[in-house]
């Protein structure tokens, strides 16, 4: 009788594409998670979470092709963005000691039903470009769709926070997501590449820090409401 | 020696009846461990109805008949809902076909609008404060609800419970597809909101600012009562059920009408419930209980999860 039952279901992925497939959409859902929360270190937190996400993925990706290039990446973006980058963020939070929590503009509900939309925008249009070609030798495509939908996620989140260190998180966030559509079109991308990225991230930091630094020593907080008030 | 079939159906459904008030004591016995508390006999709620079954029923002035009958409506939708889901076998048994997954919601939903209804009736404000609060999260967390099933039906092409079921025990690659993961979570906050648990509700509490389900019963009392405590014992053992045989653990179970493992059957569906209750009961001594009008986001999360899953199977794979 269970023969019957399972006389038409679809093949599942096999497990390397579960795995993976699973990694990127929990990339994706810590987005969704990040427009949830009001805490600005626990958002900086979740950013820790989900860059480990991504380096897991590198990893996965390097042990399932023997890619010791992969291995290198995913140790330096575990070492950057797990670590350096995320405390770095914190200490800066740290020194200036206001604003436990960040502007919001609009509801959670509100910002999580935008993010789904703009969500099933991502996974409809990497649905029709047909990139199943080009992946041959790299992640599975429904991750790109998870890749697609990270990015868009990520500037609802720095569209609907008006503070400094959410709209910073949200850039990091969408590198995340970019790094994941790499692996996924690219795993094979020269080493140097993908470091020149990483190192890329480090420069936003450091832009970051200093908007952080310089908006708070002029308007003593971290809430964007006050810049349009600010004259030359 | 093979029971028979309907003996089988029976036996589910006489399972979960009995089970439920002992799911309920152990999980509140194991709640009160975890704060430091004694905590009531695990046995506890079988005498609680034993007693309130002894009482005189009381209405108030002015309700209808269906302050009286709701009880029992209620009562018998939630002991309808164990014939159509895997609770003792993994293969359906002749009646398990009468509902699909939506059937089962529908009839889990009658029960809990037959209470609300009557809760209406009374007069008292908690009680028509509950039942509004009720229906209204009722209703901002069915979209996941049918999401989740969207999920079933694009997974087994049916939506068959067991179907689900015996694709998630048929391969692993089944079992770890993104999609499945995200309905089983989105399913778990289902759960957590439908049976009042934290952060939706404190279903210890005495506070009626903070009570949804739990302030629909006020006006009720003797037998009355007693059904509707047995019935929503049931209604969370049903949704523990179906979290387990359905979306996360669906192995167990007898696998032909045979006496012994039909029989063996029963005390693994109660260590899975009690499995799946200590997991929640940990959740509500770790988490607080969210403000009213922050139950909107639990809501949204949960519909986020559920949406990414279909999203995600669409891509293909998933």
């Amino acid at each position: 009788m269970i023969g019957t039952l399972l006389a038409n279901v679809p093949a599942a992925p096999s497990a390397f594409d579960g795995v993976t497939e699973a990694l990127a959409v929990l990339v994706l859902l810590v987005v969704f998670a990040m427009l949830r929360q009001d805490l600005l270190r626990a958002q900086v937190r979740m950013y820790a979470f989900q860059s480990l996400a991504v380096s897991a993925l590198a990893g996965v990706l390097a042990a399932n092709e023997h890619a010791s290039d992969l291995y290198v990446l995913a140790g330096l973006s575990m070492v950057l963005k797990v670590i350096v980058v995320p405390s770095v963020v914190l200490r800066l939070l740290g020194e200036v000691q206001v604003d436990l929590a960040g502007n919001r503009r609009f509801g959670v509900a509100t910002a999580v039903l935008a993010g789904l939309a703009v969500s099933v925008f991502g996974f409809l249009v990497i649905g029709n470009v047909h990139i199943a070609a080009a992946g041959a030798a790299g992640l599975p495509v429904p991750a790109m769709g998870a890749a697609a939908a990270t990015v868009l996620i990520s500037f609802v989140l720095v569209m609907f926070r008006g503070d400094v260190v959410s709209q910073a998180v949200g850039f990091f966030s969408m590198e995340n997501g970019v790094s994941v559509a790499s692996l996924v079109l690219a795993a094979r991308m020269p080493l140097i590449l993908e470091v020149g990225f990483l190192f890329d991230l480090l420069v936003a930091v450091v832009a970051f820090g200093i908007i952080m630094r310089t908006h708070h020593r002029r308007s003593s907080s971290l809430s964007t409401e006050t810049l349009d008030q600010l004259r030359g | 020696m093979q029971l028979p079939p309907a003996a089988v159906q029976a036996l589910q459904v006489l399972a979960v009846l009995c089970l439920a008030p002992l799911v309920s004591g152990a999980i509140a016995h194991v709640e009160a461990r975890l704060q430091g508390r004694r905590g009531p006999r695990i046995l506890q709620p079988y005498y609680d109805l034993a007693k309130l079954f002894q009482k005189e029923t009381l209405a108030p002035v002015g309700a209808s008949w269906w302050f009286l009958a709701a009880p029992v409506v209620a009562f018998t939708a939630f002991l309808t809902v164990p014939l159509l889901v895997p609770v003792l076998t993994d293969f359906p048994l002749p009646l398990g076909y009468m509902g699909d997954i939506l059937g089962g919601g529908l009839i889990l939903a009658l029960g809990g609008f037959s209470v609300a209804l009557a809760a209406a009736e009374t007069g008292d404000p908690y009680a028509q404060l509950g039942s509004s609060r009720a229906m209204t999260f009722g209703a901002l967390i069915e979209p996941s609800v049918l999401f989740v099933v969207f999920t079933v039906a694009l997974i087994t092409t049916t939506d068959l419970p067991y179907a689900m079921a015996a694709v998630d025990r048929s391969s692993l690659a089944q079992a770890i597809r993104p999609a499945h993961l995200l309905a089983a979570v989105a399913f778990f906050l289902v759960v957590l909101s439908d049976t009042g648990r934290i952060p939706v509700e404190t279903h210890a509490s005495t506070l009626e600012f903070g009570m949804i389900d739990e302030a629909r019963g006020f006006e009720h009392s003797g037998p009355a009562l007693a059904l509707l405590k047995w019935g929503s014992a049931i209604k969370q053992l049903v949704l523990y059920v179906i979290l387990a045989d359905v979306f996360s653990a669906p192995w167990g179970l007898a696998g032909s009408r045979d006496v012994g493992p039909v029989l063996l059957a029963v005390p693994i569906l109660f260590a899975k419930a009690f499995g799946v209750g200590t997991i929640f009961a940990v959740i509500d001594n770790t988490l607080s209980k969210l403000r009213l009008y922050k139950i909107t986001e639990f809501m949204a999360s949960a519909f986020a999860l559920s949406a990414v899953a279909v999203l995600v199977l669409y891509l293909g794979g998933g």
